[in-house]
């Protein structure tokens, strides 16, 4: 009888299978393996199964799960009597993936396959050892009965008061092979019986084809007002954003991300709840239009610069672009009940979050026109990814990922828009900026101090006037109002009263109000007469005589004197410093504190801070009697166990001679190997230990799983956990 | 996208182009929804409330009809999150009712007793319940039907109100339109007041409030009960009610501090409303005492705290508001929506003046520079007197006197806030000086020297902020006030703009103190008017010496 391995198969197939194969299943040649054989372990590893196993649906998981409780090697015709025809089918398209391989017998599977899906594949319990007659079972006593139909769906195991004092139909069960004991309170119900009790099929229902989906039917043109609309909302936002913390950076929180009061300023400037500011929030982040600094500010890149002169089309495939692809999710921020998770942070990712985005994507790509409806959706999804990897796929997700998709604008009222569509295939979408409402060059002076933008303002035209006006209502227009604090910011920012009232003039098609120049004028007349500037000393003399003297006297030169009013100079230095100068120059100055006082004669001078407490270094203290007497103890147990080890180490040692050497891939291979053939003899490892020590082990493998091998130590007995990467070889015995 | 005049804005604010051509048109369509809240010279800005969206579906106008306005109008995009939000906020309007009962006298209503649940949890309306008659049902005490709307309007669960009006004690009220004709405009107030049942009217000071008050009262056809603000303002109102109604001398009473008639139509001052008697408010008694139809506030931007706690109990009559300029510094204007009734009427000032009712009106600020001497005791003024002090200086009275001079052969009012300013001015200008304790008979004498042209200049303390007609005054010069009020301002301005039967337009002159708190609150005060499309002039004292008016 020929047992081919999984990595023989894999030797024998053709190219074409190969490419469907990493087709399927990318990981297996990111990196590429160096050989067939670590091909092989790669492929049948628990991570690269339970990823090939994600991208299954559900009726090819159910047919998976069929082949898996069947005894291999296993045919067609197997696998159909226990679901339905169409099964074969799938078959093809498991093969291909490498989940199922066929030899001149019939199917296999990859060991490994079983351990990803679980003991309990598909609620089944393992197969009875005994040949049962399972006829019987259909003159079960009522109490039995009971029993199987609580047990027949799965879970397959029952827990009992007392296996050794079973109830009547328990005890029933027991008798026949029905049941097999677990343990003591725990009976597990048999393959056989399982299948046989569910018709002798595996599955309840068979799931050949996806839900339908429902939603609301959309007009095709509402949708694409709709979604340019949200395009030309969400390109707003982003500017806003950016432009709101280019003014008043906010500091990130020393976790990371964005703090609460700060999210909630942001939805409050934007005028959206705080999971769409976030949002926003998130998607500048990802798309490099924003970062944290080193010193915890978080401001716009010069990357935004450069996006804000592209095109709208640009501008928003940038964010889409980067928004499809990112394992980021902004939709955790604020999720009621769960902890406080910052956006921009570093919580927010989740492996998941692609595979979702591009699977709602790809529904809603199959269903144009529809607004879907969540509930259908997310049953449509379950189909699509049923695999219960890392809690399985969560409505919220869904939820989030609907949600956004209509805040970019890759939909609008829900349902998919061209844009949206032409994104998803590639396309440059440059119909935006055609659909996109016209930027407007001018604005509407009114005389109640405000100034409408009827539209999307030019962005220079937009950049000034944020500076001399505040906006008081945003949309598809802009409010701005003019008031003596937006004046004077912009008086600030460096304009004159003259250029604002030029620029305004010039920009309004309406003519300038008259209060509105006076309200101008008034600011900037009265602006900047104030002068405040920090200084470290002043010298201050009623006879302005003598200031002057002191200001032309080339020796103080060094003090960096500068006049500030008849009787007053500032100077550079500290106030100490300064009169020791002006002293050797035989001037006669007097310190001054800041209410005026004279201070008099020098200060004696006292630290500012508390002495330390002496810090007195010395030996250790002496132990007493018990510490002693343990730590002996301690040393003797350790000593014994490790000569009788080592003693042992020594003997296998002297037995197998040299120390095995095998490559980490062939390694792999025999470890493998000796699990599925399970040879009586022991095999012989060399093993490195924390200190680079290699030592000889002579071990029974039990289990293979994740980057360590469980086996049974002869040296100890024990059973022991080695990490692959430590065995230098194996080599029978 | 279509080239409409309206731009929906994601903050609920509407913005429409007044130039464009279907403004009128569009402006007539989102005023049964969208709340008015500016109107200068070329975008009128409204708002979408909730109370507003409530109050057309009141008026049966349901969500689609709203959402549809405003995509057809719109010129951009309307924000689709928007409109969500206007189908579900009216869709919270009508799930509770107030219905009559014969047996329980009124009673709450649920299509859904999910609402009911949770209103009847909310500490602010378990009180006011009675016994639950069914799960969808419960009994509310009549007294509260007030309290209890009001208090579901603040819990988002407005009650749709079926109970109905009493209709009061029937009297013959009609109009009596000989030698003049209603204006299209006060037609349509009355109306939308009518079918309403009780609501607002918002017009512009001069526009003939009265008028739409007779018209309401010839709809009603009830006995009438009017509230006003002072007893001049009273005697105006009998003259008006008896010159275009069918009503005569022996059917008006006069309900004041001098009078106490009560008659089918009683007219009374707030003042006397409100007189407490050993802690008690006497005279409130006269809301009961009559079978009353209708109830017309006057002024209603006025109503006193009293007058509101009542009205909240008298739900059943019908009741008219009537006011030019619907804001309250203290900002109770939603009180007086929710106890008066919802905004039925409303227009920019601008329109009515573009058909000729109301006088064209330029508003100058005139900004006077203090002496070196005076600004210095500004600068060391107590704050709480600073204002006092700068509205009050010496070098603003030289400009009044030659503002006076320059307008010597036209009707002249000087109003202002501080009695020893107005003292002097009085006596500078050699003019007459109406103030608070000026007696009943002798302002009306002067009042009425004025309108006959026999004074031309009047002195006026606030007393005269509004109400007073008075037709022929071209002319207002505004020297103090009552620091930053914003419908002290409107209505003073109120005051000259009853159309001239020259034609002539009206001047109103604010004389400002350079560089003072006093220009700060003036540039408050003016906001009303500016949001009007009142677009003042700024003008230097120096330019009125030199006579560049």
């Amino acid at each position: 009888m020929e047992n081919r391995s999984y990595a023989d198969y894999l030797r024998g197939l053709d190219d074409a299978t190969f490419i469907s194969m990493f087709t399927h299943r990318p990981d297996l040649v990111t990196p590429v393996p160096p050989d067939m054989s670590s091909l092989a372990v790669r492929a049948s590893s628990v991570p690269s199964l339970a990823r090939a196993i994600d991208s299954l649906n559900k009726w090819q998981l159910q047919v998976l799960e069929v082949c898996l409780t069947l005894d291999e090697p296993f045919s067609e015709r197997d696998v159909t009597s226990l679901s339905e025809e169409s099964a074969v089918f799938i078959l093809p398209g498991l093969v291909e993936r490498g989940l199922l391989y066929r030899d001149k017998e019939g199917f296999r599977a990859p060991t490994t396959l079983k351990e990803v899906l679980g003991n309990e594949i598909a609620g089944l319990g393992p197969a009875s050892m005994a040949k049962l007659k399972l006829k019987k079972l259909e003159d079960a006593p009522p109490a039995a009965r009971k029993v199987l139909d609580a047990m027949v769906w799965g879970p397959p195991r029952g827990t009992i008061g007392d296996i050794k004092k079973p109830s009547a139909g328990v005890k029933w069960l027991l008798d026949d092979g029905f049941l097999i004991p677990f343990n003591q309170q725990t009976v597990v119900l048999p393959r056989e019986v399982g299948i046989y009790l569910r018709g002798n099929k595996v599955h309840g229902e068979l799931e050949t084809s996806q839900p339908t989906i429902t939603g609301t039917k959309r007009d095709a043109r509402s949708v694409q007002v709709a979604a340019i609309s949200n395009i030309a909302t969400f390109l707003r936002w982003t500017e806003e954003i950016l432009n709101f913390w280019a003014q008043e950076p906010a500091s990130a929180l020393r976790s990371g991300g964005l703090g609460v009061r700060d999210l909630k300023d942001l939805s409050l400037h934007l005028g959206v709840d705080e999971s769409c500011a976030a949002f926003v929030a998130e998607v500048s982040y990802i798309a490099g239009l924003l970062t944290i600094d080193p010193d915890d500010k978080i401001l716009p890149t010069h990357q935004f610069d450069i996006w804000l002169s592209q095109t709208p089309a640009t501008r928003w495939q940038t964010l889409a672009s980067a928004w499809l692809i990112t394992s980021r999710m902004s939709g955790l921020v604020g999720k009621e009940g769960s902890k406080n998770v910052a956006p921009l942070g570093p919580e927010l990712d989740r492996a998941a979050a692609a595979n979702v985005r591009r699977l709602a994507l790809s529904l809603l790509q199959e269903n144009q026109s529809l607004s879907l409806d969540l509930e259908s959706l997310y049953r449509a999804a379950q189909w699509h990814a049923p695999s219960r990897r890392s809690g399985g796929l969560q409505k919220d997700y869904l939820l989030w990922t609907l949600r956004e998709v209509e805040w970019l604008g890759i939909t609008g009222q829900g349902a998919l828009s061209t844009y949206g569509a032409e994104f998803l295939s590639g396309g440059e979408n440059t119909a935006i900026a055609d659909d996109l409402p016209k930027p407007v060059d001018h604005i509407l002076i009114q005389s109640d101090n405000t100034a409408i933008a009827p539209g999307p303002l030019e962005h220079e035209v937009a950049q000034e006037l944020a500076l001399i006006a505040d906006v008081e209502s945003r949309g598809g227009a802009t409010v701005f109002r003019f008031s003596e604090g937006s004046i004077r910011r912009g008086l600030d920012h460096g304009r004159t009263g003259d250029e604002i009232s030029k620029f305004l003039s010039k920009t309004s098609k309406t003519p300038m109000p008259q209060p509105l120049e006076y309200l101008i004028a008034d600011v900037a007349k009265k602006h900047g007469k104030l002068r405040v500037g920090n200084t470290t000393s002043f010298i201050r003399c009623e006879d302005s005589a003598l200031i002057t003297q002191i200001l032309s006297d080339k020796r103080l030169d060094i003090l960096n004197l500068r006049k500030i009013a008849p009787e007053v100079l500032i100077c550079g230095y500290e106030a100490a410093e300064a009169m020791n100068i002006l002293r050797s120059c035989g001037y006669l100055p007097v310190g001054e504190d800041s209410r005026g006082a004279l201070l008099s004669g020098p200060r004696i001078q006292r630290a500012q801070t508390k002495a330390r407490p002496l810090r007195a270094i010395g030996e250790y203290e002496r132990p007493d009697e018990i510490q002693i007497e343990g730590a002996l103890r301690a040393l003797r147990t350790g000593e014994k166990s490790s000569r009788k080890q080592s003693t042992m180490r020594n003997i296998a040692t002297e037995a197998l001679g040299s120390l095995p050497r095998t490559t980490a891939n062939e390694t792999l291979e025999l470890l493998s190997d000796y699990l599925q053939n399970q040879p009586a003899n022991s095999l012989s490892i060399g093993y490195a230990d924390n200190n680079g020590m290699v030592s000889h082990r002579i071990i029974d493998p039990l289990k293979l799983s994740a980057g360590s091998l469980i086996a049974r130590d002869h040296a100890t007995g024990e059973v022991q956990t080695f990490r692959i990467a430590r065995i230098t070889g194996v080599a029978a015995l | 996208m279509t080239d409409g005049p309206l731009i929906v804005q994601s903050d609920k604010t509407i913005l429409l182009d007044v130039d464009h051509a279907l403004s009128t048109e569009c402006r007539r369509a989102i005023a049964p929804f969208a709340e008015l809240e500016r109107s200068p010279e070329h975008i009128h800005t409204y708002r979408l409330t909730n109370l507003g969206l409530w109050n057309a579906r009141a008026a049966g106008h349901d969500a689609e009809l709203v959402i549809d306005t405003l995509i057809r109008y719109s010129r951009y995009a309307v924000p689709h999150s928007l409109l969500v939000d206007i189908a579900e906020t009216m869709s919270r309007y009508g799930r509770l009712r107030l219905e009559a009962d014969p047996v329980h006298g009124l009673i709450l209503v649920t299509t859904d007793t999910g609402v009911l649940e949770e209103v009847i949890r909310a500490k602010k309306i378990a009180p006011l319940l009675g016994i639950r008659i069914d799960k969808e049902t419960i009994a509310v005490h009549p007294s509260q039907r007030g309290q209890i709307k009001q208090s579901l309007l603040r819990l988002g669960w407005p009650a749709e109100d079926f109970a109905g009006y009493v209709d009061g004690q029937a009297h013959e009220i009609a109009l009596k339109q000989d030698g003049w004709k209603m204006r299209q405009y006060q037609e349509h107030a009355a109306e939308g007041f009518f079918h309403g049942g009780s609501g607002v009217v918002v017009l512009p000071c001069g526009a003939g409030k009265t008028i739409v008050g007779a018209a309401a009262m010839a709809h009603v056809k009830a006995t009438t009960l009017i509230l006003v603000t002072n007893t001049i303002a009273a005697r105006q109102w009998r003259e008006e009610l008896l010159k275009r109604t069918t009503l005569t001398d022996d059917e008006i009473g006069e309900y004041s501090g001098a009078k106490k008639e009560i008659r089918p139509v009683t007219i009374a001052t707030y003042q006397v409303m409100t007189k407490k008697k050993n802690g008690v408010y006497a005279h409130l008694d006269l809301f009961d005492t009559h079978d009353w139809g209708l109830i017309i506030y006057d002024e209603v931007h006025l109503l006193p705290a009293p007058i509101f706690r009542f009205t909240a109990d008298i739900q059943s009559r019908r009741r008219l508001g009537l006011t030019a300029t619907l804001v309250r510094e203290d900002g109770m204007e939603g009180e007086v929506f929710s106890l008066i009734g919802p905004k039925r009427f409303d227009v920019p000032w601008k329109e009515i003046e573009a058909q000729g009712y109301i006088a064209p009106a330029e508003c100058i600020e005139v900004r006077v520079n203090l002496t070196e001497a005076e600004r210095l005791s500004y600068a060391t003024a107590e704050p709480e007197n600073r204002y006092r002090y700068c509205a009050t200086t010496r070098t603003k009275r030289n400009v009044v006197e030659e503002l006076v001079a320059r307008h010597a052969n036209e009707q002249i009012l000087v109003i202002g806030q501080y009695i020893d300013q107005l003292d002097e001015l009085s006596e500078t200008l050699d003019v007459p000086l109406i103030k608070g304790d000026t007696p009943q008979k002798e302002r009306e004498r002067l009042f009425a020297a004025f309108r006959t042209g026999e004074i031309t200049c009047l002195v006026v303390s606030k007393v005269a902020n509004f109400s007073v007609d008075l037709p022929e005054a071209t002319i207002a010069i505004q020297v103090s006030g009552a620091f930053g009020s914003r419908q002290e301002e409107a209505q003073r301005l109120g005051r000259i703009l009853r159309p001239k039967s020259d034609g002539r337009g009206a001047k109103f002159y604010s004389v400002v103190s350079r560089d003072t708190i006093d220009q700060d609150f003036a540039q408050n005060r003016q906001r009303f008017l500016a949001e009007q499309g009142y677009s003042y002039r700024i003008i230097d004292a120096d330019d009125v010496f030199q006579g560049k008016l």
